[in-house]
């Protein structure tokens, strides 16, 4: 087997010292890349404090970046949250990835703290420390601008995570997030307020020949997917694509979880979005799919997520003030998915709703940390214990709920409580086969074998996450073919099994993390209110609550199947095992 | 999950694919379930190695088994099948000779199954026994439709593909009697359905009699009705013997695009709204009728943009979906006078007015021709060399 080794910078940003990090041949070949590179040099300091000054930092690709294998320009950014204590890692689009390739780095490990305020500019083999003068509260947006001519890609956070914001999030290229579980603060609290990247080599790939014949399998499944490039499919509509599906199968997240239907859905609707907005595509790095949509004067269209949770989960059904508050996010470098839940928490727990321009005044609030920005800048689980009404937080382990009502989808369920890094929607993605049908359909309200179901999505998701590629690709194609674009481009000779084996290590090794962090099957839980109070139903759907007992069997199963004991803690057996300790 | 073990083994007898006590079935969760009074060391051993949750191992039926024997000793390690449905989902299917379990392991770590010369077909599915079944059905109807498409072609000297030698023939003539000739009745009413639920039900109705007759394995295909504004059609990887549910498996799309709920849709959407624009019909069938897609595959290879006829059936060439090269662009315009085509490699597409009726009759009857042409085409052949 060809040695692989992956090659990073290691930075003290206190001492502006850097140095090559080469990682062991048997360390790069179980860890992979991306999100198993973050836990792996993660798992050196297991329970440092997430603002510690030794706490690491890292931005990680994945091998197949840079290659003609499409979809593969995503990589992840990892570190301790300081919302959840959780370890976290976040895959994050646009042209960071590639940049980093093309300068030879398959990562970046940032340790220390600067004393005052730094732009890291690298250029090839060149690493400049420029510190700045503070840039206070500037916009993402007008920073974006001011570099512009800069060629390169460019990493930064904006006043949310300046102000303490935890779940201020790091934004790549002006329109993409690393958005979950506040890695902006921790960045931010390094004094780091940008990395700027910009390569200049080729990538290199092992075999061309069968590079191709692994981009031709791929798009042939693509053109395949209905929910790639199917009439209504993520190429034309983006993920916003969802919304009519997501209130049609009656498990649209409403009033801060309360129902599970919004009458007035339609507002923010893809249709409704392309009929009403000249919308443009784009997207990651070398992406066919490009799902990515920018509306009038260049703002950005939101996601799925934040379009469900800043109109659904607020009941607001004005598209207009939907928009504003996502732009608002986008340059102040906040979470949206947080954003919009922390918001239903305050009203559900005030009796008030925030709709309109008076949602775009609390997100307003939110970023500067003003007045009460400073309440709601500690999400939904802080928040609703300071205001002594904590089951109206709607997280787990201070996570957020995404825009996917557990009452709807029991794996998602499952899924949320078994994550590494709370609520969580694409650790294990069961969107996909619960609602989407793929790779085959499954019943949505059942818990019959959902326990390893979740077990090897989990697993499979660690592997995309790990390798560069994108989990919007996995509508289409499996992991079949993207292990032989895996091997035509590093020379491992890795199959799917393989793959998912390295995969059951890193989710493990995540798991084992968290447990060294404090975290125990009582963290496992999903809010008291999905056990007791019923969705919306509507014609031929009926959404019941949860039923505990049957969710409390499926999760002792998933712990058995994890290797775990029934208190979630993994078994000294399955750590030896995997290679752990 | 006994459940789903048993929905897949009686599906598995009822629809004659399988050698009848060859069957296991297995679905693994925290503990391993199926259908046998014991679990084999060899299943516990592929669960302990495969990161999967199900495992199909069983011997195809006779005919299909005896197929496999004969295409096994011409590609000892791999079988590479050319048709449609199998370069897109299967690629290609590993043969191993004897039960060697950590040759098993490291061919379905590989692909989604395997053939094992003294066992069987072997497929595992991540997500549910689905997975396995539809392996599992692929691989038969690839290699089928591989067998007798190559012996055609061999005998034609089409595609490169070697003239059969002596006993490749021996063993044709053995086999090719056993294959039971299309069925030629229509179970089909011929009432217009009136309301969405009598649409649903005559689609199920149609879509169970597709598969029943065996003009589709029971996961491809797809089927739709047009009614108004809009169209009903079959989900995306739905079974077609079970589109009327529960759960229902068919799709109101609107034709306005008002909505995004055909995400779930059938990847044929695009292609049967272009049909309804084209021919001004109300239903359409798309089964894979095994003859059909081997006639459609006799004679040079066709690529996009080519066309031939197979009787006075056009054949298109059309990769799956809406892609440059979907079949999308080539299959509406070739259905316009014809109401009917086969899809190179793929698979048959007919409308009709009305209900179902008068497109399941074209799809049967060309069944039927293409069966009939098959084996004219071959008796001559074989004549002509005997002289
Ligand atoms: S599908 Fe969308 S998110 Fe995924 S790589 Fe392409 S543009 Fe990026």
């Amino acid at each position: 087997m060809k040695d692989f080794c992956l090659r990073g910078l290691f930075i003290d940003i206190t001492h502006k010292k850097v140095r090559i990090e080469t990682l062991p041949s048997d360390v790069s070949r179980k860890y992979l890349g991306g999100r198993g590179i973050g836990v792996y040099l993660l798992s050196k300091a297991p329970t440092a404090s997430p603002l510690d000054i030794n706490a690491p930092l890292v931005f990680s690709t994945g091998a197949l970046t840079g290659s003609k294998i499409p979809a593969s320009g995503r990589m992840m950014v990892s570190a301790f949250s300081p919302l959840t204590n959780t370890i976290s890692s976040c895959s994050v689009g646009g042209n960071l990835a590639i940049q980093m390739k093309r300068a030879a780095i398959d990562f970046i490990h940032i340790v220390g703290k600067a004393k005052k305020e730094t732009i890291i500019k690298i250029c090839d083999h060149d690493v400049i420390f420029d510190e700045i003068p503070s840039l206070g509260d500037m916009s993402l947006g007008d920073m974006f601008s001011r570099f512009s001519g800069f060629k390169g890609s460019i990493a930064a956070v904006g006043r949310a995570a300046i102000h303490g914001c935890l779940f201020a999030s790091i934004m790549v290229d002006k329109s993409f997030a690393a958005g979950r579980g506040g890695l902006g603060l921790v960045m931010a609290s390094k004094g780091l307020r940008a990395i700027m990247i910009r390569g200049s080599k080729r990538p290199i790939i092992h075999d061309r020949g069968k590079e191709t014949k692994a981009r031709k399998d791929i798009i042939r499944l693509f053109d395949a997917s209905p929910a790639i490039m199917g009439r209504s499919g993520i190429k034309r509509y983006g993920t916003p694509a969802l919304v009519d599906l997501i209130a049609s199968r009656r498990m649209m997240p409403t009033a801060n979880f309360q129902k599970t239907y919004f009458n007035e859905y339609k507002a923010f609707s893809a249709s409704n979005i392309i009929r009403s907005l000249a919308v443009k595509h784009h997207g990651c790095y070398a992406c066919p799919i490009g799902c990515k949509q920018i509306g009038p004067h260049h703002t950005q269209i939101p996601e799925y997520e934040t379009l469900s949770h800043f109109g659904a989960l607020n009941e607001n059904a004005s598209l207009a003030s939907i928009i504003q508050a996502n732009s608002i996010c986008n340059d102040a470098g906040l979470d949206t998915i947080t954003a919009g839940a922390t918001i239903s928490c305050l009203a559900e727990i005030r009796g008030e709703r925030y709709q309109g321009k008076d949602f775009v005044d609390k997100v307003v609030a939110m970023a500067s940390g003003k007045g009460e920005g400073e309440l709601l800048q500690l999400g939904s689980a802080r928040l609703a214990e300071e205001l002594k009404v904590p089951e109206a937080s709607m997280s787990v382990k201070s996570l957020e709920m995404p825009a996917y009502d557990p009452r709807g989808a029991y794996g998602m369920a499952l899924a949320y409580c078994t994550s590494t890094r709370g609520a969580c929607h694409l650790r294990a993605y069961p969107i996909s086969h619960e609602i989407l049908r793929k790779p085959v359909a499954i019943d949505r309200f059942s818990f019959s074998g959902k326990a390893r179901i979740i077990k090897i999505a989990e697993d499979l998701n660690a592997v995309i996450d790990s390798i560069g590629a994108c989990k919007f690709a996995f509508f289409g194609a499996s992991l079949e073919e993207y292990a032989n674009a895996f091997s035509a481009v590093t020379a491992l000779d890795y199959n799917t099994d393989d793959l998912l084996r390295l995969g059951d290590a890193i989710y493990t090794l995540e798991r084992y993390i968290n447990t060294k962090r404090g975290f125990t099957s009582k963290d496992d839980l999903l809010p008291e209110r999905f056990f007791i109070q019923p969705g919306t139903s509507g014609p031929g759907i009926e959404i019941p609550p949860i039923d505990r007992v049957m969710f409390e069997d499926t999760l002792q199963r998933y712990y058995k199947i994890r290797g775990c004991t029934p208190d979630s803690i993994l078994r000294q057996d399955r750590l030896k095992e995997l290679g752990i300790v | 999950m006994i459940s789903e073990i048993n929905k897949y083994l009686d599906k598995l007898i009822s629809y004659y694919m399988i050698d009848k006590d060859s069957a296991s079935l297995f679905c693994l969760d925290d503990e391993i379930y199926t259908n046998k009074k014991e679990i084999s060391p060899e299943a516990y051993y592929l669960f302990e190695k495969l990161n999967v949750n199900s495992l199909l191992i069983t011997r195809p039926d006779p005919v299909v088994w005896a197929i496999i024997g004969e295409l096994a000793a011409l590609y000892p390690q791999v079988i590479s099948p050319r048709d449609s449905e199998s370069l897109t989902f299967i690629h290609d299917i590993p043969v191993i000779d004897v039960f060697d379990k950590d040759l098993v392991v490291h061919a379905l770590g590989c692909r989604k199954g395997c053939i094992v010369k003294d066992t069987g077909i072997i497929t595992t599915g991540t997500v549910s026994l689905e997975q396995a079944f539809i392996s599992f059905s692929s691989i038969c109807f690839a290699t089928f439709v591989k067998y007798f498409s190559d012996f055609i072609n061999g005998l034609y000297e089409y595609g490169g593909i070697p003239h059969p030698r002596p006993d490749q023939i021996e063993a044709f003539l053995n086999i090719s009697p056993l294959i039971t000739p299309p069925a030629g009745d229509n179970p089909l009413s011929k009432d217009v359905p009136l309301d969405e639920e009598e649409i649903i039900t005559s689609m199920g109705e149609a879509g169970f009699s597709i598969v029943g007759n065996r003009l589709v394995d029971s996961f491809f295909g797809n089927i739709s009705y047009i009614k108004g504004g809009n169209i009903y059609i079959s989900q995306t990887g739905a079974s077609l013997d079970e589109l009327s549910g529960p759960p229902c498996q068919i799709d109101c799309v609107s034709l306005d695009e008002s909505s995004t709920n055909d995400l779930t849709s059938s990847s044929e959407l695009g292609a049967h709204i272009k049909i309804y624009e084209y021919t001004s019909d109300t239903a359409i069938l798309h089964g894979h009728p095994k003859f059909s897609v081997i006639m459609s595959m006799y004679g040079p290879a066709l690529g996009f943009g080519d066309t031939r006829l197979v009787g006075d059936i056009p054949v298109v060439y059309g990769e799956v979906g809406a892609g440059k090269h979907g079949l999308i662009h080539t299959l509406p315009p070739a259905m316009e006078e014809s109401h009917a085509a086969i899809v190179y490699g793929h698979g048959v597409f007919c409308s009709g007015k009305g209900a179902f009726y008068d497109a399941f009759s074209r799809l049967q009857s060309i069944e039927v021709m293409c069966y009939n042409k098959y084996k004219e085409l071959v008796e001559a052949r074989l004549k002509v060399n005997s002289e």
